[in-house]
């Protein structure tokens, strides 16, 4: 009988075979399942710290679905927004659950980001040739916040009003540029509708975007590098 | 210790020495495996978190009526407590108390970033790090108090 070996899965089925030859024929895909899947050695000297890295990137992958299921009913629109926020945590199915799931997923990011950033700090990771890195995930940090901050303000309530009046008055304080950075932020002197469109804006495409751009770099470095070995 | 570049395309033998004799571990099955038990307990602490605390939402947006405390989420209290203890410092000049404040959380970001430049030693035993460690620790101690700090102020 014919056989296709993956790793510890042995296939005889004639149909995932052919499948598979199908696409290996047109993709050559055989060398990259070996190398980064089957034949791929991980190591043995990692605790639970170790694995916050990646606890902090599915949660991130959860904030993503979570964040779509949300924007199919939120209303980005001052007059609408709180009520929109309303409806999906009282009315549509599961919408309590999946709100539910983004804010307390957002908050465990941080959390989980500190984390794996102390275990980086004491461990000594940070250290060359990982120098680059260390300074990629201060970037993914600051998105992060910046993921917090923005999105913060979007149910539109007095608390997340009021806290992004404060917010974006901070920078107002940095020498020459203070100004244009808060009204750059507000669009105008107030935060309005455009305000929050900008916040919108930024939560689900800008920092979506830059976030996965330096996700793939992070994880580039990662797979160049390896894991760094026991102290 | 070998490079990862060298490790992944060692000979089959050689990586099956090394499993067997427990030094490395193959990815497939066994690291996926940990992955997808993780990444269901995450999912299931997240419905659960959801379920049992789900989260608050305030009153409607009200531009004309200002809260008595305003106060950012728990991740920002810190940097904001930071500003409040900027503003005692007044008495350098009417400009100080603004510039300070936001100045010291860019240096902070600066710091951070350049800590492997900084710190660049190969070296990475706890003991042999004192310096490191001690910085560490007291930023921990410093994030923690100054997030309380700005929760009771």
């Amino acid at each position: 009988m014919e056989k296709v070996r993956f790793g510890p899965i042995t296939i005889t089925n004639s149909y995932l075979i052919k499948t598979y030859r199908y696409v290996n024929d047109r993709l050559d895909i055989r060398e990259i399942l070996d190398l980064e899947v089957f034949d791929k050695l991980a190591p043995t000297h990692l605790g639970l710290l170790s694995c916050f890295g990646g606890i902090t990137f599915f949660l991130f992958l959860t904030q993503i679905v979570t964040g779509l299921l949300l924007m199919v009913y939120y209303i980005p629109e001052t007059e609408k927004a709180y009520d929109s926020v309303v409806m999906i945590t009282n009315s549509v199915d599961f919408g309590w659950a999946v709100r539910g799931m983004h804010a307390w997923g957002a908050n465990l990011m941080v959390v989980t980001v500190i984390i794996h950033m102390a275990k980086i700090f004491f461990s000594g990771i940070y250290k060359p040739p990982r120098e680059l890195n260390w300074v990629n995930g201060v970037v993914l940090l600051l998105l992060t916040f910046g993921f917090a901050f923005t999105g913060y303000l979007l149910p539109w309530t007095q608390l997340s009003y009021w806290a992004t009046v404060v917010g974006t008055e901070t920078p107002a304080a940095i020498p020459v540029v203070g100004e244009f950075v808060k009204e750059l932020m507000r669009g105008g002197s107030e935060i309005s509708q455009v305000t929050l469109n900008r916040f919108f804006a930024i939560h689900v495409m800008i920092l979506p975007i830059t976030m996965g751009v330096f996700l793939v770099l992070h994880f580039f470095q990662i797979r160049r590098q390896g894991i760094s070995g026991p102290m | 210790m070998k490079k990862e570049v060298e490790i992944k395309h060692l000979p089959m033998e050689e990586k099956k020495r090394l499993t067997r004799e427990g030094k490395m571990k193959w990815f497939f099955p066994e690291h996926v495996a940990e992955q997808i038990i993780i990444c269901l307990f995450l999912l299931v602490l997240l419905i659960t978190l959801a379920t049992i605390f789900p989260p608050h939402l305030d009153a409607k947006a009200d531009p004309f009526n200002t809260p008595e405390h305003i106060k950012p989420e728990w991740y920002f209290l810190a940097a904001y407590q930071m500003l409040k203890i900027a503003e005692k410092l007044e008495f350098l000049g009417a400009w100080a108390p603004k510039i300070l404040g936001v100045a010291s959380q860019g240096v902070i970001v600066l710091f951070l970033m350049l800590i492997p430049f900084m710190d660049n030693k190969k070296e990475r035993r706890y003991r042999s790090r004192p310096v490191a460690m001690a910085l560490g620790v007291l930023a921990i101690i410093g994030f923690v108090a100054l997030t309380v700090w700005g929760h009771y102020s």
